[in-house]
């Protein structure tokens, strides 16, 4: 011990007052935090695999759409939803598959993967898109006004002019041209309103539909 | 500095075991990245795009732009703002999906890239994954298999996530029969055209009219600075004219090594298949095998009539028509066991039969060509060409820098360079400054700025030796110069009140045109004349421009007649007389449906993945700094 001189000596006792009093409180922070970190670590590790695992199944659903063949969409959609429901491949795999039902004429299996993309999916852009597709799905099944009521939601601005878009489709299938007019109108407005390189072939069809509709200048 | 350290080295050890453990939980990229230099061009959420990565993608931008144009490629577009930042806009949107990948935890996986890499030809040595190949193929192009597969995984997932987004629109059937409907209905119109001309008369011009005009469109009469310049290319084509080659040396080059010369070996053979794929059953191929012994025996005892059977039998669908001919191959372009055979016949001889992967074949050489030495007198032409060009070369490696001395040493003329390279002087048209689509050497941006520069235009110096590539380079002086300059009103003056006076009497036309179309529409009398009568649609516009077509088809025709009308640029004003409209119900089962729904679909898949896009940019704020704002200007 006689090897630390004076001031060391001196140090190492105020060392030791500080941890007798601070000790146990910096040793609960210390393993808190620790904890913490490990609990975070070990949660982004469980969704790490989640998500490689419904990638996989995410691939054979790709390729079974390519191929149309709707037992092996069927399967491959519904393993994802059913066990990994909370990935964003849940919400790819409703829109996905939706398409290729509703195109082979399956439009109730369509709606329900839709729905639940629409009301329970992971992310707002693909709620909105998934409203999109069932308003689609529903005009197929001539119920108008559900298909409206879709879309008279509000979505992220930049599908405002989708929703608006097809607002006016449902409405003039409904025999509602004044009111598909408006909605029309207000769908060339938004995408005129953005900048040159803008949805140019988009523009070009809704200026069509409200020439049709008699309300081009 | 170290008393710092010393007296609060409590402190200093407590930052010490922080960013120990910042280590241990979350590496130390984590450390570097916080510590990142703030040299970037755009931020992207809480990402950067570094102008390393601008850099890397406007040179990947180039090397396209060059595939794809070819010779029309023109370098000077690389520097166009426009171009830069759709670069940009494409390195944004690239590292938005990124990042949205990312949170939301989409990923390719290891087997999909794997086999992705494995699919890729390029990395493949006869048919199969060549690891080696792969890594040879990444080294010359400069990649490490860690950031090339990095890469491609990003490809993958964004594949995954734009199969979601951009390929799940469902056309509803009533948009596409609306579509059709529209696309199908006529409207049988008239045309009553008032021209421009009938009301120049009217047209009073205030005196003043074309001096304003003049005065608020100067930049219409500017005309650019010019040059006449006089140029030496020094080139080794040039420089081939001048050199001549002896037949000695030819001869020479000839004995040195005759065996250069020789063309590869190539046979021309017909033969006879009887299909049995390798996976087939033994019964299958056993079969075939037989067939294949029975036409064998038969074409050796008829050897003549090795085409005809060929004809009849071969199961090789390429080449059975022509008599089973292959026509000329070399070593290499056929199956191993195939080219063994055919090698190894003399002219006409037939073959015994030969297994492959494809079946059995019956092979009978019919030619051999090439594969000996070729005579000297063959090759001669061959040889003088190669000498004048590796000696042309030579001569322009010696005499590169001398060219650029002489014409710096004597900047007042070209002439004694001319003289002394034996070259041509040219000389050029008037070029304008920042002309495009203009003629070698001036579609060369050094040379442009060049000619153009202070000392070029007024001291008529030579310029500086400037290098165009391939081995050729230009110096240039400047004849006879023009500044910019704008033309001055007199000279320009009949001509703007020319246009003036017409764009008022179109005008006229245009409020007369209005007029009339109210006053028949009131169905008052009016003294119209109609030209002949047809019938247009939206898809099938006629002899109708664009503009006449939308404006026949927004007028509405609830009651008939009714009157559209239309300015027509440079000419007047027309008025179209709707009076027939019919639309045509679509059969239960039009096969205009399908072809319209899939192009419909994708125009919604492009619009949706651009929307979605978008959406990102509310979700990961991007922020470009000033280096991409210069793009922006």
């Amino acid at each position: 011990m006689a090897a630390f001189d004076l001031e060391e000596q001196e140090q190492i006792a105020t060392l030791k007052a500080w941890w007798e009093k601070w000790g146990t409180l910096v040793t609960i922070v210390a393993v808190a935090l620790a904890l913490a970190v490990l609990g975070w670590r070990g949660w982004e590790w469980y969704k790490h695999k989640q998500a490689s695992e419904a990638s996989v199944i995410f691939a054979t659903l790709v390729q079974a759409v390519e191929a149309k063949d709707a037992q092996k969409i069927r399967e491959a959609s519904g393993v994802i939803s059913e066990r990994y429901g909370a990935t964003a491949y849940a919400d790819m795999s409703a829109l996905l598959a939706a398409q290729a039902q509703a195109a082979a004429g399956d439009r109730a299996s369509a709606k329900t993967k839709l729905e639940w993309a629409a009301t329970k999916g992971n992310d707002p852009l693909t709620r909105d898109l998934a409203r999109l597709r069932l308003a689609a799905v529903l005009m197929d099944d001539k119920a108008y006004d559900a298909a409206v009521k879709q879309l008279e939601a509000k979505p992220a601005k930049p599908f405002a002019a989708r929703y608006a878009d097809l607002r006016g489709d449902a409405l003039v299938a409904q025999g509602k041209p004044a009111e598909a007019l408006i909605a029309y109108k207000e769908a060339l407005a938004l995408v005129s309103a953005e900048n040159e390189q803008g949805p140019q072939a988009m523009k070009s069809v809704l200026e069509l539909k409200v020439d049709a509709l008699g309300g081009g200048k | 500095m170290f008393d710092a350290v010393r007296s609060n080295k409590r402190i200093v050890q407590v930052i010490l075991a922080l960013i120990a453990i910042t280590f241990a939980f979350f590496g130390i990229e984590s450390y570097l990245q916080f510590l990142g230099k703030d040299d970037y061009v755009a931020k992207v959420g809480r990402s950067k795009i570094t102008a390393q990565e601008l850099d890397q993608a406007l040179r990947e931008e180039q090397d396209r732009l060059r595939s794809q144009l070819g010779e029309a490629f023109d370098p000077s577009i690389m520097q166009r703002p426009e171009l830069k930042r759709s670069v940009v806009d494409g390195l944004v949107n690239q590292r938005l999906l990124r990042l949205q990948l990312d949170s939301s935890g989409m990923r390719a996986t290891p087997e999909s890239l794997r086999q992705m890499i494995a699919g890729i030809p390029a990395f493949q040595e006869e048919g199969k994954f060549s690891q080696k190949r792969y890594e040879q193929m990444l080294a010359a192009r400069g990649y490490s298999p860690d950031r090339f597969e990095a890469g491609l995984a990003q490809d993958l997932a964004q594949q995954q996530l734009i199969a979601g987004v951009g390929r799940s629109a469902i056309v509803p059937a009533a948009v596409v029969d609306r579509w059709l409907t529209l696309q199908d209905e006529t409207r049988e119109v008239s045309m009553w055209s008032l021209s421009a001309a009938t009301y120049l008369p009217q047209v009073k011009l205030a005196a003043d009219a074309a001096q304003k005009d003049y005065d608020a469109n100067k930049a219409r009469y500017e005309t650019p600075e010019q040059v006449k310049v006089e140029y030496l290319v020094l080139s080794q084509d040039e420089l081939g004219a001048q050199v001549s080659v002896s037949d000695d040396e030819i001869r020479k080059q000839y004995d040195a090594d005759p065996k250069r010369y020789a063309a590869p070996e190539e046979r021309r053979a017909r033969h006879i298949l009887i299909e049995a794929a390798k996976d087939a059953g033994a019964d299958k191929r056993a079969a075939a095998k037989a067939k294949a012994e029975a036409l064998h025996k038969q074409v050796v005892a008829k050897p003549d009539s090795f085409a005809v059977l060929a004809k009849a039998n071969s199961q090789d669908p390429g080449s059975a028509a022509n008599g089973g001919d292959l026509g000329f191959f070399a070593r290499g372009a056929m199956v191993k066991p195939f080219e063994d055979a055919a090698f190894g016949l003399k002219v006409g001889q037939i073959s015994a039969v030969v297994e492959t992967d494809y079946g059995y074949h019956i092979i009978q050489l019919e030619e051999v060509r090439g594969g000996g030495v070729k005579s000297f007198d063959q090759v001669k032409g061959e040889i003088a060409v190669e000498l004048k060009q590796s000696a042309a070369a030579k001569r322009y490696a010696e005499v590169a820098d001398s060219f650029g001395n002489t014409v710096y040493e004597q900047p007042d003329s070209l002439k004694p360079a001319a003289e002394k390279y034996k070259l041509v002087l040219r000389q050029s048209d008037w070029i304008a400054k920042g002309g495009r689509g203009l003629p070698a050497p001036f579609n060369n941006e050094k040379v442009m700025a060049a000619v153009f520069s202070a000392d070029s235009v007024k001291n008529s110096r030579n310029t500086e030796a400037i290098d165009l590539g391939n081995n050729s380079m230009v110096s240039l002086r400047v004849l006879e110069h023009k500044a910019a300059a704008i033309r001055p009103f007199a000279e320009v003056r009949a001509a703007i009140e020319q246009k003036l006076t017409v764009d008022e009497a179109i005008k006229l036309a245009a409020k007369d045109g209005e007029a009339q179309i109210a006053k028949l529409r009131k169905g008052e009398a009016v003294e119209a004349k109609f030209g002949q009568t047809g019938e247009v649609s939206r898809a099938k516009p006629g002899p109708l421009p664009l503009d006449a077509l939308k404006a026949v088809f927004r007028t509405p025709v609830d009651k008939l007649p009714a009157f559209a009308g239309i300015e027509v640029p440079g000419q007047g004003y027309a008025v179209f007389k709707i009076s027939k409209v019919t639309k045509p119900a679509l059969a239960p089962n039009d096969p205009r449906r399908a072809d319209l729904a899939s192009q419909y679909g994708r125009l919604l898949a492009e619009e949706d993945l651009r929307a979605y896009v978008a959406a990102l940019r509310d979700r990961y704020p991007v922020k470009l700094s000033k280096s991409a704002g210069d793009a922006k200007e």
